[in-house]
């Protein structure tokens, strides 16, 4: 079937107005570093919690998941989220934000904020447009060469992200993720783009449909995870500095952002969220390699580098288990696979010939 | 008290296997007396510690980084000889590493067994401990539950056995095994109490995740053995049997011969290739397609088929891809004598670019005073390009065939065997100075009365590639295993509640304690309040039908 040229050019607007909501979402969420009102009912709160967070780690009862810190922030850490506000038996160390329900935290966050939530979503329904009109005007899932498969990703990048925003209220991390998403939005849009066409017959499988997607899913989850673990790795490089009297602690941006617990929990969710898709993603990969190459699994550079990014992040969830591998280091982990994720995408599809040669960059 | 420390020796959670942390006793070398069998121990030690499994996975990583950034053996040959005529210092060193054959060099086998070994010596303790913690109990209640991460507080006017009765009724529904005190009121333990624990499957599903991949591990391996692996180029309109003088290329697993290929044979009727005429994709395939007939017997019945990328065709246990196609011109050739010594397709081999320009070498050994050879190039769409031949366009839309001639001894009947693509000329004089261009029907005079060649037609082929792996359902099988324990693993949280009740002064006061171990997906704070909500409204239901003494109050 042809390809439908004028829902081509529907998409190609779409995706040009997300990426211009987006930018705008990203100047209201740093405008609540800059002018939003600090949230005090939520600071009063975190004082209260301060004496249950000292006891809890005299005790040592913490989670297992983060090792008990002798930090005021305990109380935040240990807490896990989504208790229904009326349900009578509140938490020793119940997060005193997540209590509270969605719209009276909305109307807590301030202006800055609410108009970043709507510009966000704005921008979320400008983009996953841009993508279904895509599809159709292409007749098949429109992640078939690199433009389409990052515009994909950035898509369930936001999705996913303003899900996670919205369900643990962490408005401070839109800047963090919605900024890298405007700027591989735009890195693709300016660098790789690839107008709507045809695939070749290699291509011409539901196995895309269910491979490609399955990793366009994956690769959306884990970047959202390295954000956050670069907003990790920074939040706990400014706490050993202050710790060894080389910063001022009160540091005004990194006050409004969830503690290193906090952030640390909510990585390893994303990731244990995003693992089990990336193996399903492999394992129709290899079903799809025999259909089409004759082998389940032969080595072929992608399948290599597919292959080293899910032993990267099945040694990240390894590390979190191992004293004196937790916290920083398994966050280096983490990054260094979606650094090999990136590498395939970016560098061993395109430059090094193999069977999956499909990214249709020039 | 102790219990509420109880998990960091949970042998459930592989943060606190003992292994991770420093370990105690005399389990360092170079103390004392340190045997053999000390060493053993050691080293056993080690390697099943989780530090030495995420150091082994580093490796695993790192080893893979050369298999996808030099040409590989087994998927590139004729790269890795690129390499080695371009790289002639480097090239030996490399090979003698083992990095032009990565995944089968010793030191990649070496860090994945030694990763095996690891997940074997970790995995099935473990399995042992799950099995054997069937038949434990989970601990006793810690005396205050206040303490514990999650916990909540009220009054009944139950009894405080009957309010543990209660509460036992509810965590038993929710599929909890319990604990009780032996002695129903022992009052050095602090009166009633039950102990509850759950998600036993999620240390199942860790464990047949790990498992599995030790499957795949073995299916991989069983397909290397038992399998095999052939290709065989197929001009339009031949046939071939599946024997391994038919094929091309054979690969057979360690334990497999040439007669346990199926003698099946396959004739390719017709293939046909389209491609994108016009617009930015010009020239990008959109379909392939090969007609075929085959037999799956030598004189059983033929059968129609079709192959397509994507669509392999299931014969006598092994399965036959179409994996490339190309062009092969067709040759007729005369001699001196005016005998037809030649007429054939010959199959002319494209490179990655150049939209199937196309390189060939014409054999005509019979020729007769002296055997003949030609170099030749196939152009399927030729411009003149600044005097040089270019292809524009993959489908044949203007064929012609450029050829060098050549005369003299083609060196076949010595030295070692020839590739059918390349032509030795070095016992060969050169008859023609320039490449001399053919269009479809015109021929070429030799000269010195040599003979002549006429370019007849062009027909396609294609390449196929016939597998057997007897590993391929296992693997299959132990990758969706795997998922399955990892998603198990994941979504499930081993959690302990403990129930408390006590006489206080105006009643009895219910404590009620959570712990969740390993909570990766979150979510126990909501499940624990739903539980504590349901043991509390047990108990106003249950103390209802009591005589009750006094209103029940609140507590925090």
């Amino acid at each position: 079937m042809p390809v439908n040229v004028a829902l081509g050019h529907v998409s190609n607007a779409c995706l040009i107005a997300a990426l211009v909501i987006y930018s705008l979402s990203v100047v209201a969420f740093a405008g609540d570093f800059a002018f939003g009102r600090p949230r005090r009912a939520a600071a009063a709160r975190a004082e209260q919690a301060q004496d249950r967070a000292a006891a809890l780690a005299a005790v040592g009862a913490a989670s297992s998941t983060a090792a008990a810190p002798a930090r005021p922030e305990a109380a935040k850490a240990a807490a896990v989220p989504g208790a229904p506000p009326d349900v009578p038996a509140g938490g020793a160390d119940s997060m005193p934000e997540l209590a509270v329900p969605l719209p009276r935290a909305i109307a807590e966050a301030g202006r800055w904020v609410q108009t970043a939530l709507a510009l966000s979503l704005a921008g979320v329904l400008a983009h996953t447009a841009a993508v279904i009109t895509r599809g159709l005007a292409v007749h098949r899932a429109p992640w078939g060469n690199m433009y389409e498969f990052v515009t994909a990703l950035t898509c369930v990048a936001a999705i996913f992200f303003l899900f996670v925003m919205i369900r643990y209220r962490a408005w401070s991390l839109g800047v963090f993720v919605m900024g890298a998403v405007v700027v591989t939005l735009g890195l693709a849009e300016t660098l790789i783009y690839t107008a709507a066409g045809e695939l070749v017959p290699a291509l011409q499988s539901y196995w895309l449909d269910i491979h490609v997607t399955a990793m366009t899913l994956a690769t959306g989850i884990f970047f959202v995870a390295a954000v956050l673990g670069f907003v990790y790795l920074w939040v706990d490089r400014y706490a050993k500095r202050v710790a060894a009297g080389r910063a001022a602690p009160g540091n005004g941006i990194i006050r409004r952002l969830p503690s290193i617990e906090q952030l640390d929990r909510l990585t390893y969710r994303t990731i244990v969220f995003g693992f089990p898709v990336w193996t399903f993603g492999v394992i129709a990969g290899a079903i799809w390699a025999d259909q089409a190459w004759g082998r389940y699994w032969g080595w072929d550079p992608v399948e290599t580098w597919a292959f080293i990014t899910w032993v990267l992040y099945a040694a990240f969830l390894h590390a979190r288990a191992t004293a004196g591998w937790r916290g920083r280091r398994a966050h280096y982990i983490q990054l260094l696979g979606f650094t090999s994720l990136i590498v395939n995408i970016l560098v061993v599809q395109v430059f090094i010939a193999g069977l999956h040669s499909y990214a249709g960059v020039s | 008290m102790t219990d509420v420390r109880a998990p960091e020796t949970d042998p459930f959670d592989p943060a606190a296997e003992p292994d991770d942390q420093s370990r105690p006793g005399p389990a360092s070398p170079g103390r004392g007396t340190f045997g053999a069998a000390d060493w053993l121990k050691w080293v056993w030690r080690q390697l099943t510690s989780m530090r030495i499994a995420l150091v082994l996975l580093f490796l695993l990583a790192l080893g893979s980084v050369p298999g996808s950034m030099l040409p590989q053996q087994g998927t590139n040959p004729a790269g890795v000889q690129q390499y080695d005529t371009s790289h002639p210092a480097l090239a030996p060193w490399l090979s003698r590493l083992g990095l032009f054959n990565v995944f089968g060099a010793p030191w990649f086998a070496a860090i994945y067994l030694l990763l095996f070994a690891s997940l074997v010596g970790c995995v099935v303790p473990r399995t042992f401990r799950l099995a054997g913690s069937a038949r434990t109990l989970p601990p006793r209640a810690p005396r205050n539950l206040a303490r514990l991460p999650r916990s909540a507080e009220y009054a009944t006017a139950l009894p405080p056995a009957e309010a543990v009765e209660v509460a036992a009724r509810v965590l038993s529904g929710h599929g909890f095994r319990l604990r009780r005190p032996v002695e129903p009121a022992d009052p050095a333990d602090g009166g009633h109490w039950v102990s509850a624990e759950k998600g036993y499957l999620r240390e199942a599903g860790n464990l047949l995740f790990h498992l599995a991949l030790l499957g795949v591990l073995v299916s991989v391996a069983l397909g290397g053995l038992f399998g095999y692996k052939a290709d065989r180029l197929l001009v339009q309109g031949d046939t071939f049997a599946d024997t391994a003088s038919a094929l091309d290329e054979f690969y057979p697993g360690r334990f497999v011969t040439a007669a346990d290929l199926g003698p099946f044979t396959i004739t390719l009727n017709k293939f046909d290739a389209s491609y994108i005429s016009s617009g930015q994709q010009r020239g990008q395939p959109s379909a392939f397609d090969a007609q075929i007939s085959y037999t799956e017997q030598p004189g059983g019945p033929t059968r129609a088929g079709q192959l397509e990328v994507n669509r392999p065709l299931s014969v006598d246990g092994a399965k036959v891809y179409l994996i490339g196609h190309g062009y092969a011109p067709e040759f007729r050739v005369t001699d001196a004598r005016g005998q037809v010594v030649y007429n054939a397709a010959t199959p002319f081999i494209s490179g990655t670019t150049g939209n199937f320009l196309s390189e060939g070498v014409v054999k005509v050994p019979d020729a007769q005073p002296e055997q003949l050879g030609f170099t030749g190039v196939f152009v399927p769409t030729a411009v003149d390009v600044g005097g040089t031949l270019e292809s524009v366009f993959p489908a044949a839309d203007n064929p012609v065939v450029s050829l060098i001639a050549y005369a003299g001894n083609l060196g076949m009947n010595t030295g070692p065997s020839q590739s059918v693509y390349q032509l030795d000329t070095s016992g060969m004089q050169r008859l023609t100075a320039n490449p001399q261009v053919l269009l479809p029907g015109q021929s070429l005079k030799l000269p010195g009365g040599r003979g002549t060649i006429t370019f007849t037609g062009y027909v396609p082929w294609v390449s196929l590639a016939i597998t057997h792996d007897p590993g391929q359902l296992p693997a299959l099988i132990c990758g969706i295993v795997a998922l399955g324990g990892l998603l198990l693993s994941f979504m499930i949280r081993r959690r302990r509640v403990f129930v408390r009740a006590r006489s206080g002064g105006h009643g009895t006061v219910v404590q009620v304690g959570g712990l969740a171990r390993t909570d990766a997906s979150g979510g126990f704070e909501a499940e624990f309040a739903i539980l504590a909500a349901e043991l509390r409204s047990a108990h106003e239901q249950a103390g209802a039908h009591q005589p009750a003494a006094h209103q029940p109050q609140e507590g925090e």
